[in-house]
């Protein structure tokens, strides 16, 4: 049933294990089958008819010039803001692992990073900051960023993407630790309810060598910390 | 009279479907102008003008926004599911209600009127220098794609003998932020607005905003902000004070 490997995808963490041998993590990513794109058209007139419903309960009159094509144009925002669940881990990384001698501190940070509200359906954006101790393997950079677009591109909690993203990193990689630091403004809070403006929130995942010794995540959030 | 009046409810009524927006497709009253109010109009009091665009009609009330929130839920169930998430698991439960209520709630400009937020804040005042307010957050609805448009809106005006409450100018940002909008429009009907209720000098409006259906999606373009301006009486015609109005906004 398709939406319980949805529920999978972008499930609870259900507590997978940092330390996993490469075979349980090939079968794990097999697991996270992709949907097809083509999915995706058929899914299209459904769309945009509750896309009109919710114009016409609004109030809206939606034969006006500026709202004839807005149900599709919304479909397929909404699509492309929720893409992740079409992408695995699998793909995008499967070459660009490399074999270096490196031990020291990786960071990418000021990854720009937006996602929904999965309570909202509202956005929240913010960076994302990454970084981890290689044990004889590392990745290419720009992989590290298309975990984040992967993840973020869903229907997402923040404690959930972080955990997500860290999860990923340990699974593809095995490194000493990861560190993963999450700062967004969430437009549930901005927009609405609370209403305040300035308020960012700060979520943080931190596996092996980074959870346990405390000199590691200091030097990683030193420096990350000019990032903002 | 009786006649003109007439045809003019009949103008409004058949109007009121375009107007649901409040958007003006040159239908922009602008009294005090030119002496005699606006071309048009039978009336030859500046106030009874001002009435008219005023009373474009509220199209939603509470009781309307209760009973579609029902069919909007509905709606969002579907997209959940179009989306290929399961509607069920606990993160999701309650979500179309609360989507349906957030997205009442970035379109509750349509539940108000200027006339009801204005009507007691309008003082007689010899001021004849720039008044500004500045940095006013804005947040509204991208009318193509249904995603937000957040930035600022400054405001300046020349009175004419009538100054204004200064929240009433946020406010005003308020009731008409609060729509599915095109930031070019949003910008008028602030302008506009303040011109009927005051019938100043001069006014001028400039929002910078950041539009999320260009960050998030599309060109995806991270740092780009769009900057709209609508100078109206003396704003338009006198550079100089277009100028300091701009200078201090900038400052």
């Amino acid at each position: 049933m398709e939406y319980q490997k949805a529920a999978e995808l972008n499930g609870l963490c259900n507590g997978k294990i940092l330390t996993v041998d490469s075979k349980k993590v090939a079968v794990q990513h097999k697991n996270e089958i992709s949907r097809k794109e083509a999915e995706d058209e058929s899914r299209l007139p459904a769309l945009e008819a509750a896309y009109t419903t919710i114009l016409r309960g609004l109030g809206e009159n939606t034969d006006r010039q500026g709202l004839l094509k807005t149900p599709l144009r919304a479909a397929k925002a909404m699509q492309f803001l929720a893409k992740g669940y079409h992408e695995t881990i699998y793909d995008v990384l499967n070459d660009a692992i490399f074999d270096e001698d490196h031990e020291d501190l990786v960071i990418v940070k000021d990854i720009d990073m937006f996602s929904l509200c999965e309570h909202y359906l509202v956005p929240f954006f913010g960076k994302v900051h990454i970084g981890y101790l290689p044990s004889k393997k590392v990745v290419g950079l720009s992989k590290l960023a298309r975990i984040v677009e992967i993840y973020s591109r869903r229907l997402q909690v923040q404690e959930r993407l972080t955990k997500q993203i860290a999860m990923a990193i340990s699974e593809a990689l095995q490194p000493v630790g990861v560190a993963v630091v999450i700062e967004a403004a969430h437009m549930c809070m901005v927009m609405r309810g609370v209403q305040k403006i300035n308020s960012r929130t700060v979520t943080s995942a931190m596996l092996g060598v980074f959870r346990e010794d405390p000199k590691a995540r200091e030097e990683f959030l030193a420096l990350t910390k000019g990032a903002q | 009279m009786e006649r003109f009046k007439q045809k003019q409810m009949n103008q409004n009524e058949n109007e009121a479907d375009s107007a649901i927006n409040g958007h003006f497709d040159g239908r922009v009253k602008i009294p005090g102008w030119s002496a005699g109010g606006a071309a048009g109009t039978p009336s030859t009091a500046p106030s009874s003008s001002v009435m008219e665009s005023w009373r474009e009609e509220r199209t939603r009330s509470l009781e309307d926004n209760e009973m579609s929130l029902p069919s909007i839920a509905a709606a969002y169930t579907t997209i959940l599911r179009g989306l290929g998430e399961d509607p069920q698991r606990q993160g999701l439960l309650k979500t179309p209600w609360r989507a349906a209520t957030a997205m009442q709630f970035f379109t509750k400009g349509y539940q108000e009127k200027i006339i009801d937020v204005l009507n007691d804040a309008i003082f007689d005042e010899d001021h004849d220098e720039m008044v500004i307010v500045k940095d006013i957050d804005m947040f509204s609805m991208c009318e193509h794609h249904l995603v937000p448009i957040f930035g600022r809106v400054h405001i300046g005006y020349l009175p004419n003998k009538r100054v204004l409450g200064l929240s009433k100018l946020a406010r005003i940002v308020e009731i008409y932020s609060r729509r599915l909008q095109v930031q070019e429009r949003l910008t008028k009907q602030i302008a506009v607005a303040i011109t009927e209720a005051l019938q100043p000098a001069g006014v001028g409006v400039v929002i910078e905003a950041t539009h999320m259906c260009m960050v998030m999606r599309g060109v995806q373009k991270m740092n780009s902000k769009t900057v709209t301006s609508t100078m109206l009486g003396v704003f338009r015609e006198d550079p100089k004070t277009r100028d300091e109005f701009l200078t201090l906004i900038r400052s």
